[in-house]
């Protein structure tokens, strides 16, 4: 490292030290040296924690959530920036829901999907059910259906934009030059644009997976009490009454950053292999 | 002519999927009663539930949101063009670990970050208080805006600042008459990212404002978790109309100028 790398070295640190800091004092707060209900150096909680099927199955209905959301907006997101791309009502409404905060379309979804929600009112005007208790719960529900919608149109934006950019920059030349030297649609697009879509779109997808996994706010309003997303977990362990327990939620918070964290290596390692070097 | 009438259908089925629960929200702000099995409301009269919501807390609420918004804008551009300037000057390596460090408080769960920050800003005597919910707002705000103001530098001609010094220009000189000129909208759309990553913030500032500082996202939480939907609906909306608004200027802006968002 020469001393022309120091502010580079320096900006990295600024960014990263309220992080850090913050991540120093969950590790004391787990190994029960700070914070509240610190009663000296124990690794009961981080074992506790970690050995919880609570914990783990809370983990594991978090990445399957935020695993099928990010599915089907990226399936979602390809269609649209493929067909959709030069129209500028497409663009708009792809862009609308990034204005609506995630606790706002928490609430929508709730009115929308819950027993007296919206499509239940409409189930009901077409025969099919005769009360709100008929109706399939879709909030709350185990399979968090409601949550997985409102996922995916939180995340639609970003990821249709993304794929839009990639092909107006990256596609429309290649595929015209396929298209002219005799390539059919389907060929056109699988061997030209499906490619560039999916490499140019790929850290934006570990970006989106990753965001969901971290998500507060929809879970808050739309998932069940069991499984516990990881995010409610630590949230709950945070203001639990029982001060002891406080120190769970730093474990726990510490368990989501490392998955953060993880996922932050895939992202710039991806993004390494797609972009040309200097 | 199946192609165009497919498309169609898209464009129709996106209008529905992305207006719907908008209009919901606006149905259910605006109706004194929407009882199960209405699928519309019988009549709607806006000003009782606009003096029931929009009075006392949404108000408050709303204040305190676009103050910290305001805040964590304008201290987050600086901090985060500070950062990406010295980023951009330097090797590849270390300008993808300032960017890996950032793109890390972008994705981090706020509600992780918010468990740790809340420690620590316990610890400087700030927890529950405006100033450190502020604090703790800026981190990932920072984030953003390093990650965009990287992205703004890629395309700013460095040498200029390097020219203006060789004729003797001083560093306020050359910040006030070559850099912030050249990037004057460029860091304006940096303070509307950067209060729009603050306004939508709910998990920091429960943990860190612990109940006490009460913005828009804590208020609206708090309604609907105690099942008053319609001021919750109120409060949404109130919520989402300055990012629209954002973000329709920052479209038009960029159309404008030639640029892409």
């Amino acid at each position: 490292m020469s001393r022309r790398d120091l502010p580079g070295l320096l900006a990295a640190v600024v960014v990263a030290s309220p992080v850090l800091i913050g991540a120093v004092y969950s590790t004391l707060a787990a190994v029960g040296l700070v914070g509240v209900g610190a009663q000296g150096f124990t690794l009961e909680r981080v074992i506790d924690t970690l050995t919880s099927s609570e914990t783990w199955s809370g983990v594991a209905w978090t990445f399957a959530t935020a695993g099928a959301a990010t599915a089907v907006a990226v399936a979602a997101a390809f269609v649209l920036a493929v067909r959709v791309r030069d129209r500028r009502f497409g663009q708009v409404m792809a862009m609308l829901p990034m204005a609506v905060p995630h606790v706002a379309a928490a609430l929508a979804a709730l009115l929308m999907f819950g027993q007296s929600g919206l499509l239940s009112r409409l189930t009901y005007a077409l025969g099919l059910t005769t009360a709100p208790a008929d109706f399939q719960p879709l909030v709350y529900d185990r399979a968090g259906v409601s949550l997985v919608l409102t996922f995916v149109w939180k995340e639609l934006p970003y990821l249709t934009l993304t794929a839009m950019a990639v092909l107006l920059v990256d596609s429309r030349e290649l595929e015209e030059v396929a298209r002219t030297l005799g390539a059919t649609a389907r060929q056109t697009f699988w061997r030209v644009t499906w490619p560039q879509l999916w490499r140019g779109t790929a850290p934006a997808v570990i970006a989106a997976f990753a965001f969901l996994v971290g998500q507060y706010e929809m879970p808050a309003l739309l998932a069940p009490s069991n499984p516990t997303a990881l995010s409610i977990l630590i949230y709950e362990r945070a203001v639990d009454p029982n001060l002891l327990r406080r120190g769970e939620a730093h474990v726990l918070g510490l368990l989501a950053l490392s998955i953060s964290g993880l996922l932050v290596v895939a992202h710039q390692w991806w993004r390494a292999r797609a972009e040309p070097g200097p | 002519m199946i192609g165009a009438r497919r498309d169609g259908f898209l464009l129709a089925a996106l209008g529905a999927w992305v207006l719907t629960p908008i209009a919901v929200l606006i149905v259910r702000a605006f109706a004194q009663s929407w009882r199960f099995p209405q699928i519309l409301p019988d009549a709607t009269d806006a000003w009782p539930a606009l003096s029931a919501a929009g009075t006392g807390r949404v108000t408050s609420a709303l204040i305190a949101s676009l103050a910290l918004a305001l805040a964590t804008g304008l201290f987050g551009t600086v901090i985060g063009f500070l950062i990406a300037r010295s980023a951009v000057r330097v090797g590849r390596r270390f300008q993808q670990l300032t960017l890996a460090a950032a793109f890390f408080t972008v994705i981090a769960p706020p509600i992780a970050l918010g468990v740790g920050l809340q420690v620590a800003v316990l610890g400087i005597g700030l927890g529950g208080t405006f100033t450190g919910v502020f604090l703790a707002h800026l981190v990932p705000v920072t984030g953003y805006l390093t990650l965009f103001a990287v992205g703004v530098f890629a395309s700013f001609d460095l040498s200029l600042e390097d020219e203006a010094r060789t004729l003797g220009a001083s560093p306020w000189q050359v910040l006030s008459r070559i850099v912030v000129p050249l990037l004057g909208r460029r860091l304006g759309e940096g303070l509307i990212l950067g209060g729009l990553v603050s306004w939508g913030q709910l998990a920091i500032t429960l943990l860190v404002g612990g109940g006490v500082v009460r913005t828009l996202p804590v208020e609206l939480l708090s309604m609907v978790q105690s099942g008053n939907d319609q001021a919750g609906a109120f409060a949404a909306l109130m919520l989402s109309l300055p990012p629209m608004f954002a973000i329709g200027l920052l479209t038009v802006g960029a159309r404008r100028t030639g640029a892409s968002l």
